[in-house]
């Protein structure tokens, strides 16, 4: 009765509706087995896997990634698998793919960003056609929910790393609070309405190529400023964002600065260049080092690790170049909101291209 | 016959699934021995360490050699083993007091010990349960540790030292073998 198609008024044979308590047995089954990270999974079966591998040159076998302190390796079948699993489409497959390695290829994600207390979330951005062709959203509400791409892939990703390499919350994941939405952060840049070359042109590839970045974030903070016609006072205002002294722990941090298309386009009207931004925030992000001993934290304002204590009225500058602070551009033209994006540790920047079946 | 619903765990597939890792002999007594702090750099690991060491000194007249890890959240390579192995009889580590470094503790303590020199890791009680699984993951179900309570990173310089002397007596009995029992190996 379930499998069998039904013969319609007309006498053509329509496909049976699913069967709900088939679907809710399997979705319970997944549950029970810990597969899941709290929301429901899609059970994966030979075919839908298929269609999956089906979307790759890679060998099921290969090695996308290792963790040598869990002993674990993450190979595309279990990739594919995981990515069914978090809702993906066969199609995303290629473009969890090259996340993966994106994020993989980062210091701060192979050491021990996944077992920390700071929980930290991949923030994954996405450049090029494959953004339109898979259905991305590159407008508002880019930091989410709504939309199936941008959903879907990063669980894979988390949920690639709950299953693939074992990382289980209070087990060898020791998150203090962890963040909202760890798992569920991917971007798609705004190319469209941004006034500065596309992010993966800064990652090593091309305009007009799909690629993937991928980091380990903190949190991320607004900065709402629709005040002023000044955009050196909205630079004032993300300057005092990015130098708060609560998310600094180390001498240096790294933030990726999500403007909004009215403020990055505010800053290219005064003949801002992406490294102009960047440049103007180096200089002036940061504390005294009074500001910093109020809090307890004077050991943070040292000139770099173990060095020595900058002073009282010594101002401590937070980042220590351009690739502490990588620019992107996101979200709807409606409001002047951007977003400090907190990296757990560093970022390379490096895009990686979204691999094509030849 | 409907089709299976697919399993998407990981199994370990590294060299670091030893199964069943054996554990060091112990010397019937610290005295005069060699003693390796194999210091993580979290905040106050160096003093907590150093002054374990200290008052191992003054009771057993040991030797000290130290070390810092690394990287405080994945296990020391191979070639730094070796090196441990040859310069110390036993070692001390920690303080993991954090996620990846509490289970980095339990993963030399783990490997030290397979290479035959016992190991005092020393964690904050809050990662019980991610030392656990390390060493379990590591072949080495049930490994034993010492722990202090947490935190350690904000503590001053004496309640350290005060921690660190009342964490000795259990630092000692991991690292000697208890009067009267046989050796396990």
């Amino acid at each position: 009765m379930t499998a069998a198609g039904t013969e319609g008024a007309a006498g053509d044979v329509v496909a049976a509706a699913p069967d709900p308590d088939e679907a809710q047995r399997a979705i319970e089954y997944c549950y029970e087995q810990g597969w899941s990270d709290g929301l429901p999974l899609v059970p994966v079966s030979k075919p839908l896997l298929d269609a999956f591998l089906a979307t790759t040159d890679k060998d099921p076998e290969e090695i996308i990634g290792s963790l040598e302190q869990v002993g674990r390796d993450v190979n595309v079948y279990l990739a594919a698998i995981n990515a069914a699993m978090a809702g993906c489409k066969p199609e995303y497959f290629p473009v969890v793919l090259a996340a993966f390695e994106a994020l993989m290829g980062e210091r701060a994600a192979r050491g021990g960003g996944f077992q920390s207390t700071s929980g930290p979330s991949p923030l994954i951005v996405v450049n090029g056609p494959v953004r339109k062709e898979l259905g991305f959203n590159t407008a508002g509400g880019a930091f989410g929910p709504g939309f199936r791409p941008n959903a879907t892939i990063p669980r894979a990703i988390g949920l690639l790393v709950r299953n693939g390499f074992g990382i289980h919350p209070h087990v060898l994941e020791q998150a203090t609070q962890g963040l909202p939405g760890r798992w569920q952060v991917c971007i798609a840049e705004n190319e469209e309405e941004s006034p500065w070359e596309p992010f993966a042109e800064n990652g090593g590839v091309a305009g007009g190529v799909s690629a993937v970045s991928a980091t380990l974030t903190r949190t991320m903070e607004f900065v709402d400023n629709r005040h002023t016609p000044n955009h050196e006072d909205v630079l004032r205002d993300l300057q005092d964002t990015i130098g708060r002294i609560g998310s600094l722990i180390f001498p240096l941090t790294s933030v990726a600065l999500v403007l909004c298309p009215e403020h990055a386009q505010m800053f290219a009207a005064a003949g801002m260049s992406k490294a102009d931004v960047q440049n103007w925030l180096i200089e002036r992000s940061g504390r005294t080092g009074a500001e910093f001993k109020s809090m307890g934290k004077a050991e943070v304002a040292r000139k770099g690790f173990r060095g020595e204590y900058e002073g009282d009225d010594a101002f401590h500058q937070v980042l220590a170049g351009p690739t502490s602070i990588p620019v992107i551009v996101a979200g709807a033209k409606n409001a002047a909101i951007s977003m400090v994006v907190r990296i757990f540790g560093e970022w390379s920047g490096t895009a990686v291209p979204v691999g094509e079946k030849k | 016959m409907p089709n299976a619903i697919l399993d998407p765990t990981g199994t370990v597939t590294t060299s670091a699934a030893k199964q069943a890792a054996p554990r060091a002999l112990r010397p019937a007594s610290l005295q005069g021995k060699r003693v390796g702090l194999l210091i993580n750099t979290k905040t106050n690991a160096r003093p907590f360490l150093e002054e374990v060491g200290r008052l191992l000194e003054e009771k057993y007249d040991v030797s000290l050699t130290r070390r810092t890890k690394v990287n405080f959240a994945v296990p020391e390579p191979e070639d730094v083993i070796k090196e441990l192995t040859a310069e110390a009889d036993v070692v001390i580590t920690g303080v993991g007091d954090c996620g990846s470094c509490s289970a980095a503790a339990a993963a030399d303590g783990v490997v030290l010990e397979a290479a035959g020199v016992p190991v005092a890791a020393i964690i904050t009680e809050s990662f019980i349960p991610t030392a656990d699984a390390m060493a379990a993951l590591r072949g080495a179900p049930g490994y034993k540790y010492a722990t202090t309570a947490h935190p350690v990173a904000v503590l001053t310089e004496d309640k350290v030292k005060e921690r660190a002397a009342r964490v000795l007596d259990d630092v000692v009995a991991l690292l000697v073998e208890a009067p009267g029992t046989v050796d396990e190996a």
